[in-house]
């Protein structure tokens, strides 16, 4: 089995790994590291269950990408949001009871922060549109178009970003 | 200002904020120590075949593998992964003619996906290389996979006790003439002035919770089996599992895991019997069995597609004299939840409108389809497409307003309610279908749209419908809860209820809060351990609020008596002159003789002899509360939901504009979180009516098991939703509350179907009505549209 060695830089900490090269970055994360706050869904990038934040601003379906191509990214998922308290998005997720189950809300709140920090004045179909890769069965999307909506009110002041924190908060699983 | 201090509150979800940092443990999280790994070997390229040779040597010589277990290495007892068969006497059992006919693996294959064998390795990778390894060869079968092809003759009949593969009919023990209903509805029908009468099809829909299936077993040092599970019945999971492997309940333990959404797919059991089955071959060694998304949609449970027949009879004046139906139910390759979906569709029938008489005949077949099982809503979406359409058909024939007739001829209060002989004891849908027809403008949009020009045709509709709160009298209601009062007053109040995503844990603890007098955080809600909680059937049947609140309130009341009786000895006063203000209990008579709970529970715990007198400091004893609630009520909730569409006559997509759902759930206890229930359930219900079903190509071989294939309404796609809850307390649900879990997925589909009669005059008779029906229907019909 082939592997390779890669560096990356999770929740603010960057690793040294040696990866099998036909890994994805999501049993990388789960598997390898204990990351289970990105979930499987689909393993094929069709619901959004396992997104990540990419270099601190795009997303990415980590189900949808080898490992051993990641090197020397940054890889941020729901628990790195959550330093010194969680960022506005989380916030805005429980004041707008925008989480049900739970098993959609981590990517959801990966992808509504990636938007926010891309966009962080988006109109309602801006939000819907941005959220069309991600699939929630239980709320009818509704409570979490209202909370990334609460989100951008007070963004970006309220996104707290692993390269400024002080103290992890909402610890990490590794 | 509110009467109650948390009551019809939005407090935070107690789970919120593990949630949306990622941290709850959902089954496929958990990595233990010596962990191996399972893959169930599946049939994926027949739906209806024999093994006829399966070879494991190959996959045994690769490194890593542990074991691998066939069919005959595993118990040979038999189950039924639904739990219908747990929820009524053996008696009932016996005249509902309910089988436990599914094996842990097989070699008669029933559908595309059935367990064949089980491999055991150490890793994940390993296992499912090793499962490619394993030799099945087949003998293909006849495949059938609607019910008119499984009762045809000459087919293979799946059971030997169920002829042309009927795995159900309504019993004529139980209900005469195989049918349910009042009257003679044959005779009333004479009565009509006009008559309606169609054929339907009812699709196949899944529930798509977003978290797939995965367990752990392992069998530890002690002897025990444990198993790590998602169900939403840990108790009659519990039950299953200690019965199929004759092991006694107190060594089997049952974890429940964090609930990725269920929605009916984790009612019973599903890949638990397998992987409990390598558990027990490895002592030891915890086993970790993930299933695929793609495994995932083909094995577990469906909602029951089938074939609804009825007919309805008016005088002109709108009067509903007879209404006869008879669903032919497809419960696919096993019996699961043969017998009660058939019931409830009739059921949800019967409660809704007072016509003079009626019958109604549910049915069950066999298939190769996969099994169809618990899917919100059980039966009710069904009727609703079919009742409301049938209904809108009359009515426009008769000229007659569909709000009007609805608020006519709904059944309500004192009305017998979906089981005869229970009344229903509150009942809001005329306000709900005044408050939801002024929100949609009903009246104005009516004139404006009988005169429309253009390709794009736009259309309004309607429907209603009632549901249940729990499942009394037809099925086993009980909820055992023990609130343990710690030494400091603050409380731990253990049921086993589960919560699926839907909030009742927050819910429950609410109203424990409420009962007690205590803050939120100053109760906590013990769950998910079938060693220390008591027997709950499982959340279904929309029961956890309703029935699992009354147990915890009837637990609290139990606390309550207890503390009062002690406060009559601090306070040497008797019960009657004591009250509750808070949490400190005084003398009516002298409010200034008073003692608090938290010193009644300190004392009763940290009891010593006072050393001057030699008596006791209060009276001795921790103070638990304790209820075994069965149900005696039940309180349906009502629902009227309004739809707009606009529909594109040369592409056929039908664009969902405005949705309004108005519903009667008694006394709303969380607002958001009840708002959150209709806004998913309609998720769900637009799914059913317009996008979602399960495709199959001739060999009965799933064609869209994915979610690019299988369209789900997405977060563009939804329409402008308003929701109105019409609150009127409930005589008997905990604090007014009746249902709200599986409410919101019912009215839309008929409301959909309706809107889409409105604006095209054509009804579709398949659900779900897609714009390739559309089109077509357009032609048939001749119509031109500019």
């Amino acid at each position: 089995m082939k592997e390779r060695a890669i560096q990356l830089t999770i929740n603010g900490t960057a690793m040294n790994l040696t990866v099998p090269v036909h890994q994805t970055l999501l049993d990388t994360l789960r598997e390898q590291l204990g990351f289970t706050d990105t979930k499987y869904g689909c393993g094929t990038g069709e619901c959004g269950a396992c997104t990540v934040i990419v270099d601190d601003k795009d997303s990415l379906c980590s189900c949808m990408a080898l490992a051993a191509t990641m090197n020397g990214r940054s890889i941020t998922t729901s628990a790195g949001l959550a330093f010194d308290g969680l960022n506005a998005v989380q916030q805005a997720f429980i004041d707008q009871t925008a989480v049900q189950c739970g098993y959609c809300t981590p990517g959801m709140v990966v992808k509504s922060t990636s938007l926010l920090r891309k966009n962080p004045n988006p109109t309602e179909e801006e939000i819907r549109k941005e959220l069309e890769g991600n699939i929630c069965r239980c709320t009818g999307y509704d409570s979490i178009v209202k909370a990334v909506q609460q989100a951008a009110k007070s963004f970006p002041e309220t996104d707290a970003k692993w390269d400024n924190a002080v103290e992890v908060k909402a610890g990490v699983n590794a | 200002m509110s009467q109650f201090a948390v009551i019809g509150k939005n407090v935070p979800k107690v789970d919120a904020y593990e949630k949306v940092t990622g941290q709850p443990i959902y089954a496929a999280d958990l990595k233990m120590q010596g962990m191996l790994y399972g893959k169930i070997v599946r049939c994926m390229d027949y739906a209806h075949a024999r093994v006829t040779r399966l070879d494991f040597s190959e996959a045994l010589k690769l490194p890593g593998v542990v074991k691998v277990l066939g069919p005959e290495d595993v118990t040979q007892n038999t189950y039924n992964t639904g739990a219908c068969d747990e929820m009524v006497s053996d008696k009932v059992g016996d005249l509902l003619g309910d089988l436990k006919d599914q094996t842990i693996f097989t070699r008669h294959v029933r559908h595309q996906g059935d367990a064949i064998c089980g491999v055991i390795a150490t890793s994940e990778e390993i296992a499912e290389r090793a499962a490619a390894k394993v030799i099945v060869e087949y003998e293909p079968l006849n495949v059938f996979m609607t019910p008119s092809e499984a009762e045809a003759d000459g087919v293979l009949q799946l059971h030997p006790d169920k002829p042309n593969n009927q795995a159900f009919q309504l019993p004529e023990a139980m209900f005469p003439g195989n049918s349910y209903g009042w009257g003679d509805a044959d005779d009333a029908m004479k009565e009509a002035d006009l008559i309606v009468e169609d054929s339907f099809y009812v699709n196949k829909q899944k529930q798509c919770q977003m978290e797939p299936h995965a367990y752990i077993a392992q069998v530890d040092g002690r002897g025990r089996l444990n198993c790590w599970s998602s169900g939403q019945m840990p108790k009659i999971t519990h039950l299953k599992i200690a019965r199929l492997f004759d092991l006694p309940m107190s060594k089997v333990k049952i974890h429940s895991t964090t609930i990725g959404g269920g929605f009916g797919a984790r009612l019973g059991i599903i890949s638990e019997p397998e992987t409990c089955a390598m558990a027990l071959a490895v002592p030891g060694r915890p086993v970790k069995v993930q299933t695929l998304r793609e495994e995932d949609w083909i094995i577990s449970e469906s909602r029951h597609a089938g074939d609804y027949w009825m007919r309805l009879g008016f005088k002109k004046d709108g009067t509903p004299v007879a209404c006869q139906a008879r669903f032919k139910a497809n419960t696919g390759a096993y019996f699961t939840h043969a017998s009660g979906v058939p019931f409830t569709t009739g059921a949800w029938l019967s409660g809704m409108y007072k016509f003079g008489a009626l019958g109604y005949q549910g049915e069950s077949y066999f298939s190769n389809q996969a099994p169809a099982g618990a899917y919100r809503g059980y039966g009710n979406p069904q009727t609703n497409f079919v009742l409301e359409q049938l209904i809108d058909r009359a009515l426009n024939k008769l000229e007659i307003d569909p709000v009007q007739w609805r608020l006519d001829w709904h059944k309500g209060v004192g009305d017998d309610g979906w089981c005869f002989g229970v009344k229903y004891p509150s009942c809001q849908l005329s306000e709900c279908l005044r408050q939801g027809a002024d929100a949609i403008e009903w009246n104005k949009k009516s004139d404006e749209l009988k005169n429309q020009t253009g390709v794009k045709r736009r259309g309004i509709g309607v429907s209603v419908m009632n549901h249940t709160s729990g499942a009394t009298p037809m099925l086993l209601e009980h909820t055992v809860c023990t609130v343990m009062m710690n030494e400091d007053g603050s409380a731990v109040v253990s049921v086993a209820c589960s919560d699926l995503g839907q909030g009742s844990h927050t819910v429950l603890q609410q109203i424990a809060a409420e009962a007690l007098g205590l803050e939120m955080d100053e109760v906590h809600l013990k769950t998910g351990d079938s060693d220390a909680n008591g027997f709950d059937i499982g959340s279904h049947a929309s029961r956890t609020t309703y029935v699992g609140g009354n147990a915890i309130m009837e637990a609290c009341d139990d606390v309550k008596k207890q503390l009062l009786e002690r406060a009559t000895r601090h306070l040497d006063t008797t019960v009657d002159n004591l009250e509750f203000a808070g949490k400190t209990i005084f003398a009516k008579n002298n409010p200034e003789n008073s003692i608090t709970v938290a010193k009644i529970c300190h004392l009763g715990v940290y009891n010593y002899m006072d050393p001057e007198t030699g008596e006791p400091e209060g009276a001795p004893g921790q103070i638990f509360g304790f209820s075994s609630h069965f149900s005696k009520h039940n309180s349906p909730p009502f629902g009227a939901c309004f739809v707009e569409v606009e529909i594109d006559t040369e592409t056929g997509e039908i664009d969902l504009l405005e949705l309004v759902h108005t519903h009667d759930i008694g006394r709303t206890l969380h607002p958001a979180m009840a708002e959150g229930q209709m806004v998913g359930g309609a998720q769900q219900g637009i799914g059913m009516a317009l996008t979602e079903e399960i495709y199959y190509d001739e060999q009965g071989l799933a064609l869209n098991s994915s979610f690019t294939d299988y369209k789900m309404y997405g977060s563009s796609d939804m329409p402008k939703m308003k929701v109105i809850l019409v609150e009127d307390p409930d005589p008997h649900g905990p604090y007014g509350a009746k249902s709200v879990g599986e409410a919101g997925l019912t009215s839309p589909v008929g409301a959909i179907a309706n809107a889409v009669y409105n604006a095209l005059g054509i009804q579709f008779k398949e659900a779900p009505i897609t714009p390739e029906k559309v089109l077509k229907a357009i032609k048939e019909n001749g119509l031109s549209f500019s």
